[in-house]
Parts: C-alpha cells; sequence; structure tokens
C-alpha cells in the first residue's frame, strides 16, 4: 500500500511531463495564430505566405512549390503499377477496396490485373510519410513567418535568403550534413522496415496464395504470430518444430564464434607481436589475407575444398585416416549435424580471428609497460601476467566491439549461407541444422515465398538483436561517457 | 653466489626464450600454412589446365590438390566467354562493379564523414535519439526490405524499367549508399579524438561550422576517410544478393562481377563445369581488392582499433 | 525556424521526384499494362539466347511490316518463373517457362491468354495429345491456350562406356553388377526434386507400359469440375519403392547426387556413380566428367522386383520387369499479361514462327534444345544422318525421344494443383521413402516410420493427398483406400 500510495504521484508526474510539451505547442499554434501578422495567418493556409508577405520571396516560393507539390501528389494520385499514391493509397491500406482483375480481350488483346497488395500497403505507408512531412513543412513554413514577424516588432529585417543559407553552414550545419542521410535512412531503411513489420500482420504467403488462385491478401491481426506457437498455417509445422531449435543454434553459434574468433585473435597477435620474433610484419600480412579476400570468395573455396570429393576429404583418405569421405559441412541429408556445426565455427575462426589479430595488436602496443615491469619485479610468470593485466585490459578496452561482433554475428548471413546453405537439411523442413534465423529467414521468403512468416522471424531476430545492443550500449562506459568527448 | 645464481638464471631464462621463440616461430608458420592453403588452392585452380584424355576440359572440382596441368586457359575463356547472351560479359560485370564501387565509395565515405563529424562536434537537439536509432535501425533483417527497396527505386524508375535497364545502376548506387551515413560510428569514435579546444578555438577566430570541417577536421581525418573509402570501396565487390534483385536477373550486361560468378557455380547454368572458371574469375577480382587492402592496411588497422574501441 | 528549410527542401524534392518521376498513369488499375515503345523482348534460357536472338533479327528482317525490334535475353531457366511473379510489370512481353508453371503464372495473372486462331491450329496440328493435356488454363470460367511448346524434356541415362557394357546399362541389375567390379555405387540422379523423383514415380512394367499411377485421371478439363482421381499408392508402387530403398541400401545400388554435383560422382577417378539420369541439359557436364568418348547415352534401365519388395502384396509378382519413368514435360513460350495490348497480334505472329517446326529444329542444331512436335525424331535421325550433328548429340535427342513414350507430361488442372507436388513437399516424401526416415506432418509427427509396408502406404498415400487437395493431411483414414 505504501509503495502503491508513494507511486501515485510520480505516476502522475510522468503523464504532465508527457503531455506538458504537447500542450505547450498546441498553445504555441493559437499564440502564432492569435499573435502572428496577416502573413502569418494566412500561412495557415497558403505556404509561404507569410514569407512573401515579408518580402522573402524565394522562401516563400519554396513552401509554395512544396504545397502545391505535396497536394498535387495527395490529390492525383501519381500510379506505379497501376498502384497509385495519395490519397487512393490511404484508402488502399485497409486492402478491403482490392480487384481480383483478369479481365480479358481476346479481340484487343487488352488484360487487366487486379490489385497489389504489397504495394499497396507500401505506397499507403509512404503516403503516410508524406503527409507527416506537409505537417512538418507547415509547421516550418508558420514559424519562419512568425520569426520575421517578431524581428519585424524589435526593428530588425527579416532575414534574407543568402544569410538563412550562411546559417546552414554554420550554426544549422549539422541540418545540412545529416539531411541526406536522414532522407536516406527514411526512403531506403525506415519505409522498408515499416513495411516489412506491416507484413507480418497480412496473409501475404505466395504458396497459400497460389493455392487459393488468387493475387490478393489481407490483414489477419496476430495470427502468424501465435502460429510459432500452434503450428497452424502453410507453414506451421516448421515453425513450431524448428523455431527453438534454430533460435538455440542462433544464439550458440553467436556465442562460440564470438569468444573464439575474439581469443584466437588475442592469442594470435601475442603470437605475432612477441619480442624478438622476426618478420611481424610478414605473418600479420598473411593473416590479412582473409580479411582482403571477398567472403564469397574465400568461404566458397573452403566450402569446395571440403567437398565430398574436394583435395581435403582426398587427402584424409590417401592417408588412411578415414575410409569413406566426410560431410564435413552438411551438404548432403543425413550428414551429421554436430559436425557441420564445429565446422562452420572453425571455418569462421579462419575468416574472423585476423580481424581480430589486427585490432587487438594496436591495443596490446598501448598498455603501459610499467604494468609488466612491476610484475616482472614481483616474479609473476608470463601466463600469469596474460591473465591478470593483458586479459583485463584488452577486454576492457574492447567490449563494445564484443557486444557488436556478438550481434553481427547473430545477423551472420554469408558464412552459413556459403558454407552450409543451412544443412544438414531434415526432410520436410525448410530449416536445417545450421540455419541461423536470418539464413532461415531468406528460405522462407526468397525461396518459399512466406513473407508474412518470414517478417514474424525477422521481427524476432529484430527484437533479440536490438534489445541486447541498447541493452549494453546503454550500460557500457563508451556510452556514459560519451558527453565527456563534447 | 647469488651473482653465479643470477647469471644461470640469465642463462636459462635466454635459452628458455629462445626456445619459446623457436616454438612461436614454428606455430605461426603453421597458422599461416592453414591460412593460405584455401586461398591458394583457388589460385591453383585458377590456373588449373586439365583434360579428359579425348580432349574434353575438366573444369570441376577435382580431388588433386595440386594441377596435374597449368595453363591459362579459364582466364581466357572467362574474359571472351558469352554468358546469358552477353558476349564478353565478365570485362563488363568488372567494368560496371569499378564504376559502381567509385561512385559508391565516394558517396558513402561523404555521408559518413559528414555524419560522424555532426555526432562528435556539433551539439544539437535530435543528437542522441538519432545515435540510438542509427544504432539498431541496421538490424533489422535485409531480405524483406529488397522487395520494398525494389518498388521504391522502380517508382522513380530506376530499377525494373525495360527501357533503361542501366538506370538500375544508378539504383542500386543509391541503394548502396543510402544507407552508409548511418554505420558513422567508427568515424565518430576517430572524430572523439581530436581535442575539442581545436574546434574552440577555431570557433573563436571565427571559423563557421563548415569550414572548421574543411580545414581542421578533414585533413586530420585522413586515416578514417581512406578506412571509410576502403570498406564502402570492397562492398559492392561482395554482395551477391541484393545487386542480382535490383539490377535485374534480365540484366545481365549490367551485373556486378560478384552477381556474375555467384550464377556461374550455381545458376542453373546449361554448363555446370565451370569452377575453375568461377577460380579465375575470383583471382582477377581478388587480386586489385588484396592489393588495395595491402598497401592501406595501415589505415585499416587504425579504422578498426578506433572501431572496436568506440563500438 | 528557418533552419530545416533545406532539410525539407530536399526531403520534398526527393519525395517529389520519387513521385512525379514515375509518370505512370493514374487511377486504379488504367495505368498497369507496360508502355508500348515499339520493343518486344524475349525471355529465353540462356544456351539458346544467342539463337533466338539471330532467329528473331532474321524475321523481322524478312517481315518489313512486323513493325517491332525484337530484344532476346537469355535467363537462368530455373528461377524465370520467380523473376516474372515477382514484379510481372518488369518482365519480357514474351517469355518461357517449362509446362508446369503455366497454372500459376495464369491464375496469378502474370500470363495472358492466346487467342490467334492460326497459332493455336499451329499448336493442335504439331503436338502430340500428351502435351494438348497441359497447356491450357482457365480464366473467368474461359478455357484458353496458354503455353506453346518448343523443347521437349525428359529424363534418360548417362552411364560410363568404359566401365559399363552397352548391355548391362540396360538394367539397374547390370549396373550394380558393373559397380561391384568397379568399386562404385551405380547410379544417381541429378537432383532430388519432383521432376528427377519421376524416375520412380512412374516406372512402368515393361511387358505393357501398365502401372496404377494415375494422376487427374479422368478429370473433365483443365478448367477443372472434377479433379479426375490419383492414385499412387497401389501395390505396383509400393514395390517399386521397396525395391528402391533395397537398392539404395546396397554398398554398390542407388546414390544421392554428391554436394559437389552429381558431375563429379561421375567421374571415374572419383569412384562415385557409374551412371546417372538427367536430361539433355546436362549434356555438357557430363561430357566433361567422362569425355566423350566414355559417354553413353541410354533408356532409364529396367529393373526386375525382388520377392522381399512384393512381399505382402498381392497386385505384383516377384520377377515383373519395370523400366524407370520420368515426366515428360515441354518448355513453352507464353506471353506477360502485362504486356500492351498494342503488340498482343505480333507477339503470337512471333511465337507461331519460333514456335515453329522449322526454328525448332534450327534450335536443336544450336543448341540442342530437343525440338517437341510430333515426328521430331524422323528430323534428328536426319540431321545425324547428313552428318550435323555428333553421335552423342543425335543419341541424346533420340533416347529422350524415345523416354518421352514411357513417361507422361506432368498433369494439372484448375490453375495451380500441380504446383502442389512441388510446394507442398512431396519430393520431399519420396526422398524420406527412399532413405527410410521419418517424414514430419501437420502438427505433430504422424509419420514416423518409411521401413514397413504401412509406413509406405502411408507416405505415399501422403503424396496422392497432395495431389489431389494441395496440403497434407492432417489425419490418415482407418484404412487407406485401395486402388481406385
Amino acid at each position: 500500500m505504501d509503495s502503491a500510495l508513494s507511486k501515485a504521484p510520480k505516476n502522475k508526474l510522468n503523464l504532465r511531463d508527457f503531455f506538458e510539451p504537447l500542450r505547450k505547442s498546441l498553445a504555441n499554434f493559437g499564440k502564432r495564430f492569435a499573435d502572428g501578422s496577416l502573413g502569418t495567418k494566412l500561412s495557415h493556409f497558403i505556404f509561404g505566405a507569410g514569407n512573401f508577405y515579408h518580402k522573402q520571396y524565394i522562401k516563400g516560393a519554396i513552401f509554395l512549390l512544396l504545397q502545391l507539390a505535396i497536394l498535387w501528389f495527395m490529390i492525383f494520385c501519381p500510379a506505379v503499377n497501376g498502384t497509385p499514391y495519395g490519397w487512393k493509397a490511404l484508402a488502399n491500406l485497409s486492402l478491403k477496396n482490392v480487384k481480383e482483375g483478369g479481365e480479358f480481350d481476346p479481340a484487343t488483346g487488352h488484360f487487366s490485373a487486379g490489385s497489389d497488395c504489397k504495394l499497396m500497403i507500401l505506397f499507403g505507408f509512404v503516403t503516410i510519410a508524406v503527409i507527416i512531412i506537409y505537417f512538418l513543412i507547415w509547421n516550418m513554413n508558420i514559424g519562419s513567418s512568425y520569426k520575421a514577424d517578431m524581428d519585424k516588432k524589435i526593428g530588425k529585417k527579416p532575414t534574407t535568403f543568402i544569410e538563412d543559407l550562411r546559417e546552414l553552414l554554420d550554426s544549422k550545419f549539422h541540418v545540412l550534413m545529416l539531411t541526406p542521410t536522414c532522407i536516406a535512412a527514411m526512403v531506403f531503411t525506415i519505409l522498408p522496415t515499416i513495411f516489412m513489420i506491416a507484413l507480418a500482420f497480412t496473409t501475404y504467403n505466395s504458396q497459400d496464395m497460389n493455392d487459393l488462385g488468387t493475387n490478393l491478401f489481407h490483414w489477419n491481426g496476430l495470427q502468424n504470430f501465435s502460429a510459432v506457437f500452434t503450428g497452424e498455417g502453410s507453414l506451421g509445422v516448421e515453425i513450431k518444430n524448428r523455431f527453438l531449435p534454430v533460435l538455440g543454434w542462433t544464439f550458440i553459434w553467436a556465442i562460440f564464434a564470438t569468444l573464439t574468433c575474439y581469443f584466437g585473435g588475442i592469442i594470435l597477435a601475442l603470437l605475432i607481436n612477441k619480442k624478438g620474433l622476426k618478420g611481424k610484419k610478414i605473418f600479420r600480412t598473411v593473416f590479412i589475407f582473409t580479411i582482403a579476400v571477398p567472403q564469397f570468395i574465400s568461404l566458397l573455396a573452403v566450402r569446395n575444398l571440403l567437398g565430398e570429393y574436394g583435395p581435403f576429404n582426398a587427402m584424409l583418405i590417401n592417408a588412411g585416416i578415414i575410409d569413406k569421405a566426410v560431410g564435413f559441412l552438411g551438404l548432403h541429408v543425413g550428414d551429421s549435424e554436430n559436425l557441420a556445426k564445429v565446422m562452420v565455427i572453425i571455418v569462421n575462426m579462419w575468416v574472423g580471428v585476423p580481424y581480430t589479430m589486427l585490432m587487438t595488436s594496436g591495443i596490446l602496443m598501448n598498455i603501459p609497460t610499467d604494468l609488466y615491469e612491476a610484475a616482472r619485479v614481483d616474479g609473476a610468470s608470463t601466463l600469469k601476467m596474460f591473465f591478470k593485466i593483458t586479459l583485463p585490459y584488452v577486454i576492457f578496452v574492447t567490449t563494445p566491439y564484443l557486444i557488436s561482433s556478438f550481434v553481427g554475428n547473430i545477423n551472420s548471413f554469408n558464412t552459413i549461407f556459403l558454407l552450409t546453405g543451412g544443412g544438414p537439411t531434415y526432410t520436410g523442413y525448410q530449416a536445417g541444422g545450421t540455419d541461423l534465423l536470418v539464413t532461415w529467414l531468406y528460405k522462407v521468403t526468397i525461396d518459399q515465398g512466406s513473407y508474412n512468416t518470414g517478417a514474424v522471424i525477422g521481427i524476432f531476430t529484430f527484437i533479440i538483436t536490438a534489445t541486447i545492443t541498447l541493452v549494453t550500449y546503454r550500460r557500457s562506459k563508451a556510452y556514459n561517457e560519451e558527453d565527456t568527448f563534447q | 653466489m647469488s651473482l653465479m645464481k643470477k647469471g644461470k638464471k640469465v642463462r636459462s631464462q635466454s635459452r628458455a626464450r629462445k626456445v619459446s621463440l623457436g616454438a612461436t616461430y614454428i606455430l605461426l608458420v603453421v597458422l599461416g600454412i592453414i591460412w593460405l592453403v584455401p586461398l591458394i588452392w583457388i589460385v591453383l585452380s585458377a590456373f588449373r589446365c586439365e583434360y579428359q584424355p579425348d580432349g574434353t576440359f575438366i573444369g570441376r572440382v577435382t580431388s588433386n590438390f595440386f594441377p596435374k596441368a597449368y595453363g591459362l586457359k579459364n582466364f581466357t575463356d572467362l574474359f571472351t566467354a558469352t554468358y546469358y547472351g552477353v558476349p564478353k560479359a565478365f570485362p563488363r560485370w568488372m567494368l560496371n562493379t569499378l564504376i559502381i564501387a567509385i561512385i559508391d565509395c565516394i558517396i558513402s565515405t561523404f555521408l559518413v564523414l559528414s555524419v560522424a563529424y555532426c555526432m562528435s562536434k556539433l551539439k544539437f537537439k535530435l543528437r542522441k535519439p538519432f545515435m540510438n536509432i542509427s544504432m539498431i535501425i541496421g538490424l533489422f533483417p535485409g531480405f524483406m526490405s529488397m522487395i520494398a527497396i525494389y518498388f521504391l527505386l522502380k517508382s522513380i524508375g530506376l530499377t525494373g524499367n525495360p527501357s533503361h535497364p542501366e538506370y538500375s545502376v544508378i539504383g542500386l548506387i543509391l541503394a548502396y549508399s543510402a544507407g552508409a551515413g548511418l554505420g558513422f560510428q567508427v568515424a565518430k569514435g576517430f572524430f572523439d579524438v581530436i581535442p575539442n579546444a581545436l574546434v574552440e578555438s577555431a570557433k573563436l577566430d571565427g571559423c563557421t561550422n563548415f569550414q572548421i570541417f574543411m580545414k581542421i577536421i578533414l585533413p586530420l581525418a585522413k586515416p578514417i576517410i581512406i578506412y571509410q573509402a576502403l570498406m564502402s570501396f570492397t562492398g559492392p565487390w561482395m554482395d551477391f544478393i541484393f545487386a542480382k534483385v535490383i539490377i535485374g536477373a534480365d540484366n545481365a550486361a549490367y551485373w556486378t562481377v560478384s552477381v556474375g560468378l555467384y550464377s556461374l557455380l550455381f545458376g542453373t547454368h546449361p554448363d555446370t563445369n565451370l569452377f575453375t572458371q568461377f577460380a579465375a574469375g575470383c583471382v582477377v577480382v581478388a587480386v586489385p581488392i588484396v592489393t588495395l587492402f595491402m598497401f592501406l592496411q595501415q589505415y585499416y588497422v587504425e579504422g578498426v582499433t578506433a572501431g572496436a574501441v568506440k563500438g | 525556424m528557418m533552419k530545416k528549410i533545406i532539410t525539407l527542401l530536399m526531403i520534398s524534392f526527393m519525395l517529389l521526384t520519387t513521385l512525379t518521376g514515375c509518370g505512370g498513369g493514374s487511377g486504379d488499375n488504367g495505368g498497369n499494362t507496360k508502355p508500348d515503345d515499339g520493343v518486344i523482348r524475349v525471355w529465353v534460357g540462356e544456351e539458346s539466347a544467342e539463337f533466338y536472338q539471330k532467329a528473331c533479327d532474321e524475321y523481322v528482317a524478312s517481315h518489313s511490316d512486323f513493325g517491332y525490334k525484337i530484344e532476346v535475353k537469355g535467363m537462368d531457366t530455373g528461377s524465370i518463373a520467380g523473376t516474372i511473379t515477382n514484379d510481372p510489370t518488369a518482365a519480357a512481353d514474351i517469355y518461357t517457362v517449362a509446362h508446369d508453371n503455366i497454372g500459376k503464372l495464369a491464375s496469378t495473372q502474370c500470363a495472358k491468354p492466346i487467342t490467334d486462331e492460326s497459332l493455336i491450329a499451329q499448336v493442335k496440328a504439331d503436338n502430340p495429345a500428351s502435351f494438348q493435356g497441359v497447356i491450357y488454363s482457365t480464366l473467368n470460367g474461359t478455357q484458353y491456350l496458354y503455353g506453346v511448346p518448343y523443347i521437349s524434356q525428359a529424363l534418360f541415362l548417362y552411364y560410363n562406356k568404359a566401365l559399363v557394357t552397352e548391355e548391362q546399362a540396360k538394367t539397374f541389375e547390370g549396373l550394380r553388377e558393373a559397380a561391384k567390379k568397379a568399386g562404385t555405387k551405380a547410379i544417381t540422379v541429378s537432383g532430388d526434386d519432383g521432376f528427377n523423383m519421376s524416375f520412380a514415380l512412374l516406372a512402368t512394367r515393361v511387358a505393357d507400359h501398365g502401372t496404377t499411377v494415375k494422376i487427374y485421371a479422368g478429370a473433365e478439363s483443365v478448367s477443372g469440375g472434377s479433379k479426375g482421381k490419383s492414385n499412387v499408392q497401389g501395390d505396383d508402387t509400393i514395390a517399386i519403392f521397396r525395391w528402391l530403398q533395397a537398392y539404395a541400401e546396397d554398398p554398390n545400388g542407388f546414390k544421392w547426387a554428391s554436394s559437389d554435383g552429381w558431375d563429379a560422382d561421375l567421374d571415374k577417378d572419383n569412384k562415385g556413380v557409374l551412371a546417372v539420369i538427367g536430361g539433355a541439359w546436362h549434356y555438357n557436364t557430363a561430357k566433361a566428367a567422362l569425355g566423350e568418348t566414355n559417354l553413353g547415352i541410354t533408356l532409364i534401365p529396367t529393373f526386375k522386383l525382388t520377392a522381399e519388395a512384393c512381399e505382402g502384396l498381392t497386385g505384383v509378382q516377384a520377377g515383373d520387369e519395370y523400366r524407370g519413368g520420368t515426366f515428360a514435360d515441354c518448355k513453352c513460350f507464353m506471353i506477360n499479361a502485362y504486356s500492351h495490348a498494342n503488340k498482343y497480334v505480333k507477339e503470337q505472329e512471333l511465337i507461331k514462327y519460333l514456335s515453329s517446326k522449322d526454328v525448332q529444329n534450327q534450335s536443336y542444331l544450336a543448341a540442342m534444345n530437343v525440338p517437341a512436335y510430333v515426328g521430331a525424331s524422323e528430323y534428328i535421325k536426319s540431321a545425324y544422318e547428313a552428318g550435323k550433328v555428333s553421335e552423342s548429340e543425335y543419341l541424346l535427342a533420340a533416347n529422350q525421344v524415345a523416354m518421352a513414350e514411357w513417361g507422361i507430361p506432368q498433369p494439372f488442372i484448375t490453375g495451380t494443383l500441380n504446383t502442389y507436388y512441388y510446394s507442398k513437399n512431396a519430393p520431399s516424401i519420396f526422398r524420406a521413402i527412399i532413405d527410410k526416415t521419418a517424414y514430419p506432418t501437420t502438427g505433430d509427427m504422424i509419420l514416423t516410420e518409411t521401413t514397413s509396408l504401412e509406413g509406405i502406404r502411408k507416405a505415399l498415400y501422403l503424396i496422392e493427398y497432395i495431389w489431389m487437395h494441395g496440403v497434407t493431411t492432417k489425419d490418415f483414414p482407418g484404412t487407406l483406400p485401395a486402388e481406385a
């Protein structure tokens, strides 16, 4: 009870915190409309009116053009592949108003195709983004005019276009610099991501649609998520029986791949940087080869080298170590899953160890030598020094790298896809023994066309990786001391 | 006595050191060989020129590590062959990739540096949220975005445009370089180390942020510029999935070299006897990239180290 | 306040160019055909791109009224259908796929019906009845011709002449005998997909070409109504698979293709297999694996059912002789649904030319595409006698044509039913039987074994069920329906 009492006011406070800025900005709108000049008032309806009023013609023209363009976009609904943008796209987002299509006129050869639901969703979200942008511009155009009003009030001249541009090079430099990335991220990352998340709530599954002989799909709420547990739906058995094993292996893989490469790299760096060792540079160069050669080359080379009739098996057979070729990479149904798992981790070391080696070489050289001197005076052994000085120091410095490489390994598509293709496969399932969530996702979507199931897997993967990243990153020294670098 | 003891100790120590040094040499050489074997094998396969007794060329993976006969046939075939109906496809793929890589490299490096500079040296309202979002947004598996990106690019005519297949190359460059800005973390780590005092004093001298960026930061940032350029230049040589979707399975003339090589090996090619030709292609692709890497090794190491420490 | 102007400017500019640049027509569905830009684009298999470009150029040159430029592009034959369904508006006006894609492409509105009377007449006149049944599909209840056959595809046998005698290559038992001597396995298939699995599914009794296998037998038409009857769990099929299980367990018997490629298996140095069941499109690879002089080409061998295989089955007798079968498929020209209506007439005219006997013959000489029309074997023979093709090139075509008589085209009705066979994992059920492993079915593992008679029958019933219903059954009936 006590705690409930003490919590109550806090909750209230939070709520007010949340609504305060909203209230303020609403009040701000009212204030600007009431206090503003005629131009500012007009700006609420016609973009740039206030700027024209203040003789800022270029700025005004830009605002006006933007408004006209967006309105044109919204009203006239340009279309791609027959699917419109604009207000029609908003209406289409419900996926209610769809046409099966297929009217054909043998005389003229005219064929009318049905609605394209995936484009309806995509374009719907694009249109929503455009509307948000419309209101941002709206707000900005009012603000711009109101600022000119205020400048006038205190006897200053409204800023000229040139002055605004100049500002972009100085106090608003970040706007100039970040804009291209923001736009690009919006178009190429955020919109596609929203689109993908949306697919998880639909029946967009090429196989099911083929069965029904339709091109159309619709929203179906959380059914795809519950399928993970119930096994219903066209990929139900697959998801139900394979989701947990794949998830488990993804984690095991990520842990092993990260740690083996990490410690392997440190050890290799220590070896190469050993005092008195000659030819450091040559050794380092040798190991860098695997970083420099594109992965699809080096990994496919290994895959073929380890193949059933490849040189490695032939060598082992000739040496009498084995009498029959071994399926190291589980490319065949019935090959050992555990062997394939061990092999991918080993081959991954081949690719990843040099990377850590390079990275830690620099760090090793930065370890203050007096630490070692002091230890040596105390008579500490080399091994002890490694565990007491070197390792703690390196781990301390490279924690952020450990996290990012762990997350990177969860999403490590190339290694698995090129080496084992997810094999050994199991009769009747897409997900094989070494499939990670991400390669499974590839099979389910690209090979199988089950976009909704793929999206569900993708969302799970994202939740896992994003949580790990954010939680550990927020706790890391780098993040918390971030501001001290300012 | 103590002196003698010490002398013995020093001697035994130096012997122990010699032994351990020798062991290190041996270990490193063995590891080095293990590391190079697959790559050497690819190079050997590229020069393999074996024939059946009746003169049929053997282009498959064979069980002998060292070829029974060497020759340049794979290379000459590779450079002259018609793949997917495109005469001399391989040189075209090389050229396409080179063009894409150079443009992507310029745009990406610029974007990365500008974002990293803002995040490191400028203060503004949305800085922290931007950093958090950029960190996780890239974690979404990309395959699903692929369809969305395809249709967004198609909306502006930059892909799936049969009358202008060359436009999809622009589309691909856009798609490659667009996301680059979000990978600013390494460069930011580097900029963070540049003392703020330098920036402050320049500000006192009346420099604008733009001038500071151009005149102070960029000249100091040579290593990170080279690192970023190297990273974004090598990217297009390695991607074999995205490029095929954006350029189009039918536009073999505009493919990148990795899409082409991957298709040689895994496509339902009428003649799958192409491993040695694939190997030759790998050598042609890898040699310039490896050379570049070796020359710029020092900058790469700097970048990697900066990235590791700053995450 | 003024700050983000440029930001916005750029955002909006980008978005605007995005949206205006497309310039497509407005309206809901009016603008979704591709513009008529004076070019007819054609997608064919990679191996024939050069040939068809040349043929088309010649055609345009000799028909000044054609009015269109023709662009031919070579594609990965395996991925053409997928590329088309991903974005049909970016696909070619005329494309070529294996006939079993017709149902899917028609029902997903990627293909346009063919209505030109003279072209339909040519298709009817030239092609065997078996093809006629699988190139139609329905649109809004009307049956239309969709695909025009121009290449036939069937399985036959490549074998190593150095280690297998011609006599041994005629039977599975003979191959095994040779394999025992060579210390290898006898035979492999070029893949474990549904097409290749037909060698077992469609095996027929040599004496009378008899089999109890039925797929949509007696279906009224491709437009549906009745799906007819399917049966793949007759006593003979069970016996064949039991025989194959034993043959696969034999150290010198059947082997799945290596992940290094079946050609690596075939290479004599690797001691993999002595023979492979494959198609004409494997010719170059097989030749490279064995060398042309050692490359034997013949029909898929025969085998005799053993007493163990027939145990407990009434419909078969030990000693019955069967020959491995094949789906006898064809590749077809189809028209893109999104192609501009203006091109429609010319597209059909072009297809009529490209699928004519004459061009099919030329395509055989230029790119080893085995012609699809009735009586192609005569031309194949005459071409060999005239010295236009090598002996193995002749054998390849001749044996394929001969094999086609031992098989049926993959049948389909009502649009998509045949794709179930692939997409609902029927091929992996075959694999489960041959490997004697379990197979997961919806909900729980109800197919726990494929070793017993009952287990095999259940597995085959699953496949039958997939053919008929497009889903795997959730439950088996108390007694499986016997032969229909």
